[in-house]
């Protein structure tokens, strides 16, 4: 359940000018694996995660998600954005409500569950609000939230806290960590914050640009369950010399 | 969590009745000085009007002054029907109401053809492009030029202004609407494929909604046309009506009755103009807070 296969996978945006967004990835992912994206804006950290989410098409290779060939967008795949993306028309019930009710999903079987996830992100007395009245933080907890109400098998998070401040950003990666940890599903992150990536991560793929490409994976062995205290640890900085090392290598090879 | 939610609640909660009381606050000074400012105008040009006036008429007797055109407007509006030598006497709700439903039905054929297709257009490259270049090589025609068409095809009736109006309405609501699914935020649409929508439910849960502030925009606009199409279309295609009221008049050398007439078309396109307005504020709530907060 959960599991994710990229065999040589590349992909090309044709256009005016054609761009090799990504060349020859292989990535296996487990079930229940969380594997941090790091590098560089541009080197096709997204492009990657769209694939997975059915939202692009590969241009070469096999791209498998638990065993079958990625062909369109699904619930199985929760997507949470980086701008959350959530629709400003509707209240924050509505928003995490909608996939279920889209799914046909009966009211009954979607309703408590639905609230305890509002709970969960500690949101429940903004089950009225509309987006628009939210600061970033809660709308990116209701986009985490939306995407749980489907209980997918892997979340697909693209720098969903790029845009935070950074204590709130903190908050969110503690609440990420603990959903996690209780869930147990498998999780994408595409991130260009290497304390994020450490601190989330079972395993980082470090990528550089032009052609994107998977440069170095380090598998992150802190002890679990990690917590923001685990940010100054010396086994934290430790990793974050290697990466900061590794990324200079991936820019200066183009 | 170590952000508590606390002062958040009680800050939008306080935004609410702030929003709510500015609003109110800033109705109340309008309502002095904006009410002022907006008559000094046309009470100057009445005034003017009426001075120049006395003594008879403006341009060699053309032009009544407004006292003769007030007069003619009560009389028009509440004078017994039938019984004077008057032909227009009482006959004013009538013929307000002949219009106003002739806007009406012609409006609301345009919407509900209208905004479906603009959708269609703007979201579905096999609808664009099927649809789209015959709407906009139809599109210059003026509805004038649709006049004599419209009454060799549909006679001297109702229908023959209906349709005049829908067509004329129809324009600016299907050319706003697919411009609104076109501009759609290409995340939503992601973010609905990704919970399982189909197609038809994007359309109907996703694009429609985001695609409202554009429609809005195309009715308000489209209203306007559909004014200027009735008149036109009961100047020539209908007996009955405002439009044919006006002309009428002026065949019989009422100016007093056509100043009254173009008076009320002018009240009329405003009303219905501010309840478009009044629909879209309480159906677009979501969009106000938006522009209110950023
Ligand atoms: N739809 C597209 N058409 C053309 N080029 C694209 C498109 N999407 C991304 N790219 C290009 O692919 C490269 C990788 O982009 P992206 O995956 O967004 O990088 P990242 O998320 O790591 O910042 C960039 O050079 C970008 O300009
Ligand atoms: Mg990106």
């Amino acid at each position: 359940m959960g599991t994710i296969t990229f065999e040589n996978v590349s992909k090309t945006f044709s256009g005016q000018s054609e761009v090799r967004a990504l060349d020859g990835i292989n990535l296996a992912i487990g079930e229940g694996e969380f594997v941090a994206l790091l590098g560089p804006s541009g080197c096709g950290k997204s492009t990657l995660l769209n694939l997975l989410a059915g939202f692009e098409k590969t241009t070469e290779g096999i791209l498998l998600f638990d065993g079958k060939t990625v062909t369109r967008p699904g619930p199985d795949r929760g997507v949470v954005f980086q701008e959350a993306a959530l629709f400003p028309w509707l209240n924050v019930w509505q928003n995490v409500i909608f996939g279920p009710q889209v799914q046909g999903v009966a009211r009954a079987d979607y309703e408590s569950r639905a609230r305890n996830l509002l709970k969960l992100v500690g949101l429940e007395s903004f089950a009225d609000a509309l987006p628009v009245q939210l600061s970033g933080g809660m709308r990116q907890r209701v986009g985490i939230a939306r995407v749980l109400a489907m209980s997918p098998k892997a979340l697909l998070m693209d720098e969903p806290f790029g845009a935070l401040d950074a204590q709130t950003r903190l908050s969110m990666q503690q609440l990420l960590l603990d959903v996690w940890q209780s869930l147990g599903t498998t999780v994408l992150f595409v991130t260009h914050d290497i304390d994020e990536a450490i601190l989330l991560s079972d395993r980082i793929c470090v990528m550089s640009a032009r052609p994107g490409r998977i440069i170095r994976t380090i598998p992150i062995t802190m002890p679990r369950p990690r917590s923001i205290a685990s940010l100054t640890s010396a086994e934290f900085v430790a990793y974050k010399a290697r990466i900061m090392s590794d990324m200079k290598v991936g820019a200066a090879s183009h | 969590m170590s952000i508590s939610t606390g002062p958040i609640a009680s800050r939008q909660e306080s935004s609410v009745s702030r929003l709510a009381s500015s609003i109110l606050s800033s109705v109340a000074r309008r309502n002095l000085r904006q009410i002022l400012l907006a008559i000094v105008l046309p009470v100057v040009v009445i005034a003017l009007w009426q001075w120049e006036g006395n003594g008879g008429s403006l341009f060699g007797g053309v032009l009544p002054t407004p006292d003769r055109v007030w007069h003619a407007w009560k009389v028009w509006a509440f004078g017994a029907s039938g019984l004077s030598l008057n032909p227009y006497s009482g006959t004013w709700l009538a013929n307000l109401l002949f219009s106003a439903e002739r806007v009406g039905k012609g409006f609301l054929l345009a919407i509900v053809v209208a905004v479906p297709v603009g959708l269609a257009i703007g979201w579905n490259r096999i609808a664009s492009g099927s649809l789209d270049p015959t709407v906009q090589l139809l599109r210059p025609i003026p509805i004038t030029a649709w006049l004599p068409f419209s009454i060799a095809v549909f006679g001297i009736r109702d229908m023959g202004a209906v349709f005049l109006i829908a067509l004329g309405a129809f324009y600016p609501i299907v050319v706003n609407s697919a411009q609104g699914a076109r501009d759609i935020e290409r995340n939503l649409v992601r973010a609905a494929m990704m919970m399982g929508a189909g197609r038809w439910t994007i359309l109907r849960r996703v694009v429609l909604p985001a695609s409202l502030p554009s429609i809005f925009t195309g009715l308000r606009i489209g209203l306007g046309i559909a004014w200027t199409a009735v008149i036109v279309a009961e100047m020539v295609a209908v007996k009955s009506g405002l439009g044919y009221v006006l002309w009428d008049a002026y065949y019989v050398g009422r100016m007093d009755v056509v100043i009254a007439d173009m008076a009320t078309i002018g009240l009329l396109g405003l009303i219905s103009d501010r309840v478009i307005l009044l629909i879209e504020q309480w159906v677009l709530a979501w969009r106000r807070l938006q522009s209110f907060h950023s």
